[in-house]
């Protein structure tokens, strides 16, 4: 029961909706009934809410990706319809790390301080090919992947992905945050404090995830494929 | 209340000198620049640049691939201009293998690499807009450059990493109506350009931030290797576009615009300018563009037809060929170089009549313009050395390779 | 398909002009006829200095000198009023692999002339050192250092010969050797621990540090394992 829809359509004046209220027995009247003033929902659902739809991201471009990164953020795509207008390029105000580009090794320990000093909660996509798995440069100065060097949340595939590729990955982001419980945040989230200014897989994961795929490296005409063995990793069985 | 009386510094005191780091990841360097700053103050007093944080092994991994299998390494280096290194790539292998492109080719690179070329100076554009605190120029810009960004993904599907050329020709012919649509942009793009002008060109700010910055004589800009723009804004006529032409762009009836004073404001009055010359070359371009094929008949490097696969055991034989081992270029070397948009962009090929290159080098104009931040930052202060990198127009993908 | 036959011919007969056996260092037709005023210039002053002299792609002069005078070559090219290269445009190096000698090609061009000149310097892989010419050009400090960097050449009288490319600390070798592999010398984990455990030393000139005095960079102590909930006491 709405307060202007009664038979006519004409607006209730405040008496009548006291004496409305008062004829149906509710201490106060009629007020606070249509509108309630509170809501019972989850203390997870609230936070989550309000966490997904502001995230900050901390945009480590480096390559092409991260001018396509740049193209997001402009008018055309729009990442503030996302609660992201703000790039935040302090790593302490941020939320998102998306790791546009490629990776040497010389900006490895640059990743993995920034990535040190993000505040927790924190989630990180990695954006393109080359930061997800080092691409066609297997070469001597790339990192294979930054999932070496930091833990990542999102892939998004793509030699740069456009825009909407990268959108649609912080809406994964988002997705995945619904998802989350504070009850479980901190055993999912938790990080080894020795593992500050360290790799994020240990030398066999970083064999396993780096060696030579394809025939990036033999390149003669119909040489074999190098084997490569799948890697195990712990997280992947975390929802 | 009580009154409290300020004490000012004597004028010409001098403190301790202190190290700033700017960078690597810092949005004021335009990629992973690192700046190593010695200050007095907030003057500059000496500023040692650090880079390689982007350093991909190109030049390494060119030579374990086929003459055409490099071609899309290079748009992923300079990935503001990808067009035009696609293009200078082909052009030094087919000078070193003598071959000679059809006219239509040649138009339609020279449609492409002064695309690219305003393609590449309007994110310079936003980029430094946005370094002396404007944000609307940026907005302007990118909603420009993303015209040309359909116009790379109308005609090599992708909107970056275009990988358009192979030796002897281009991947494919225009689409129908894209010389359409490039017509369009360059009639209707002045418009923008004009409104972003009227924002930077007399806006107080600007001025103040850019007159006298950064201000390097054309004898010095020359002996340090500066090229292009950046070479021009100081006074030296020297634009390889007329000094030693290449697809008849003598025939072309462009101007080239000379700065006098060899400062930030003067770099960004050259590019503004070279903006309008590109859209003149391209109306001439679009206005010349011969019918006929775009790739030459040469057995050596053009595939044949899907056709003549499908029904001649040679023809198959061929492109299999081709495609497996991969095109075979004379021994020799050769230096190529056009005008790109940030310099001097030159690619070194050597052969020793394989299929693959010894030795690929690319003439990294940022890479040059780069190294004269030190000096030109000298003694100016902390923002200044924003607009001054900025007005360089680096970036870093080329520097680091 | 055309007049030399058929396609399949002419992608067995491999490429067109090509005057060398493959692999040999040196290429190209010393073609006497197309002359170079600079080269001949050269020839009369500096005589047995300049070794060689080839076209190479259709119209690219290339000399060749001798490596222990290339400074004095280069000078007077630069200074000359004939001449006047005043522009350096790229310093290289090549390496043909096989124990060839790797060449320094310096690629000049004169503004004034309109004229191009790549002059090659060739080094013994047991002798990799050669004057630099950045009291000539100054574009050269970063080109040289690059040519320190990945080849490992070193130009005496340098002003500051560091790595530019690689972390300073990499110990891997010169990367544009050609002996050296695609993927590096070390394996991807142990490039990895490398490259995440860099000393901040690296990373600051001498005199740097003497200004900034040094930064307290290193990682935190490891203290303990996680605290998780169910760990806490």
């Amino acid at each position: 029961m709405g307060l202007r829809d009664r038979e006519g359509g004409d607006p209730l004046s405040l008496a009548e909706v006291q004496a409305l209220g008062q004829a149906e027995g509710r201490q106060g009247g009629l007020l606070g009934f249509g509108s309630p003033t509170f809501l019972t929902t989850k203390v997870d659902f609230v936070v989550n809410w309000a966490r997904r739809n502001s995230l900050w991201p901390m945009p480590f471009g480096t390559a092409c990706c991260a001018i396509e990164m740049m193209a997001s953020a402009a008018s055309n795509f729009d990442l503030a319809r996302f609660g992201m207008e703000r790039m935040s390029f302090s790593p302490r105000q941020a939320d998102v790390l998306i790791c546009a580009g490629r990776v040497p090794y010389k900006l490895a320990p640059v990743l993995r301080r920034i990535w040190d000093q993000m505040m927790q909660p924190k989630w990180s996509i990695s954006m393109g090919a080359c930061a997800s798995s080092g691409g066609v440069f297997d070469t001597y100065s790339m990192v294979q992947g930054i999932d070496t060097i930091i833990p990542v949340d999102v892939y998004v595939p793509g030699c740069p992905p456009r825009p909407e590729g990268l959108i649609y990955g912080l809406m994964m982001i988002q997705e995945k945050i619904r998802h989350e419980s504070l009850s479980d945040h901190y055993t999912l989230r938790a990080e080894d404090p020795s593992l500050v200014g360290r790799p994020h897989a240990d030398a066999e994961e970083v064999e396993a995830l780096a060696g030579p795929f394809g025939n990036s490296t033999q390149q003669d005409h119909l040489t074999s494929l190098a084997q490569t063995t799948r890697p195990e990793r712990s997280e992947d069985l975390l929802p | 209340m009580t009154e409290r009386v300020v004490e000012l510094p004597e004028p010409g005191l001098r403190s301790e000198p202190m190290l700033i780091n700017i960078g690597p990841q810092h949005p004021a360097t335009h990629g992973v620049l690192r700046l190593l700053c010695e200050l007095d103050g907030e003057t500059v007093l000496k500023v040692t640049p650090d880079i390689g944080f982007l350093h991909t092994a190109f030049e390494k991994l060119g030579e374990y691939r086929t003459w055409n299998q490099i071609v899309p390494l290079t748009d992923r280096m300079d990935y503001l201009a990808p067009l035009m290194y696609n293009c200078v790539y082909v052009m030094a292998v087919e000078k070193l293998m003598g071959l000679e492109v059809t006219e239509r080719c040649k138009v339609v690179r020279v449609l492409l690499m002064e695309m690219d070329r305003i393609f590449s100076h309007l994110l310079w554009l936003g980029t430094t807009a946005i370094d002396v605190g404007a944000f609307t120029p940026f907005l302007y810009a990118f909603q420009e450059r993303e015209r040309i960004y359909q116009l790379h993904e109308a005609y090599t599907g992708a909107r970056i990493t275009t990988s358009a050329t192979r030796i002897g020709g281009m991947m494919a012919d225009f689409p129908e109506g894209w010389t359409d649509s490039l017509r369009n942009f360059v009639e209707t793009f002045p418009k923008t350009l004009d409104e972003i002008e009227s924002l930077l060109t007399t806006n107080g700010i600007h001025l103040g931030r850019t007159l006298d910055i950064g201000v390097i004589s054309g004898e010095d800009a020359l002996n340090h290797g500066f090229t292009g723009p950046n070479l021009r804004a100081s006074g030296v006529d020297y634009d390889i576009r007329k000094d030693n032409p290449y697809y008849d762009y003598e025939t072309y009836d462009f101007d080239v615009p000379i700065g006098e004073n060899g400062d930030c404001y003067d770099r960004y009055l050259v590019r503004m300018e070279e903006m309008r010359q590109s859209l003149r070359i391209l109306e001439q371009a679009l206005e010349r563009l011969p019918d006929g094929p775009i790739n030459v008949s040469d057995p050596r490097v053009s595939l044949p037809s899907k056709t003549d696969c499908m029904n001649d055991m040679e023809s198959m034989i061929h492109h299999f060929k081709l495609i497996t081992e991969g095109i075979r270029v004379p021994a020799g070397d050769c230096y190529f170089a056009v005008e790109g948009s940030k310099g001097e962009l030159g690619m070194y090929v050597v052969s020793d009549g394989g299929e693959k290159p010894v030795r690929w080098r690319i003439r990294p104009p940022s890479f040059v313009n780069l190294s004269v931040i030190a000096k030109l930052a000298e003694g100016h202060l902390v923002s200044d050395l924003i607009m001054i990198n900025a007005s360089l127009d680096i970036v870093l993908g080329e520097i680091d390779r | 398909m055309d007049e030399n036959g058929s396609a399949f011919d002419a992608v067995e007969r491999g490429p067109e002009g090509s005057q060398r056996p493959t692999g040999a260092p040196r290429s190209g037709n010393g073609d006497p006829a197309a002359s170079h005023p600079s080269v001949t210039a050269l020839r009369a002053r500096f005589g047995a200095t300049v070794l060689h002299h080839e076209v190479q792609a259709g119209d690219q002069h290339v000399v060749f000198v001798d490596a222990a005078s290339n400074r004095a070559v280069l000078e007077w090219l630069k200074d000359d009023p004939e001449h006047r290269y005043d522009l350096l445009v790229d310093v290289t190096a090549v390496d043909y692999g096989g124990g060839s000698p790797i060449q320094i090609v310096y690629q000049l061009w004169s503004v004034g002339h309109k004229r191009a000149l790549r002059v090659k310097c060739e080094l013994p892989l047991d002798g990799l050192s050669i004057d630099s010419v950045v009291p000539l050009w100054k574009t050269a400090d970063w080109l040289e250092r690059e040519v320190f960097d990945l080849f490992g050449v070193d130009f005496r009288d340098h002003p500051d010969l560091r790595r530019i490319l690689m972390p300073q600390n990499y110990a891997e070798g010169h990367p544009l050797r050609k002996d050296f592999p695609l993927r590096g010398r070390f394996s991807r984990a142990e490039q990895t621990r490398r490259a995440l455990s860099q000393d901040y030393h690296d990373d600051y000139t001498p005199e740097a540090l003497e200004v900034g005095g040094a930064p307290g960079l290193e990682p935190p102590e490891p203290t303990g394992s996680i605290d998780g909930p169910e760990e806490a006491p």
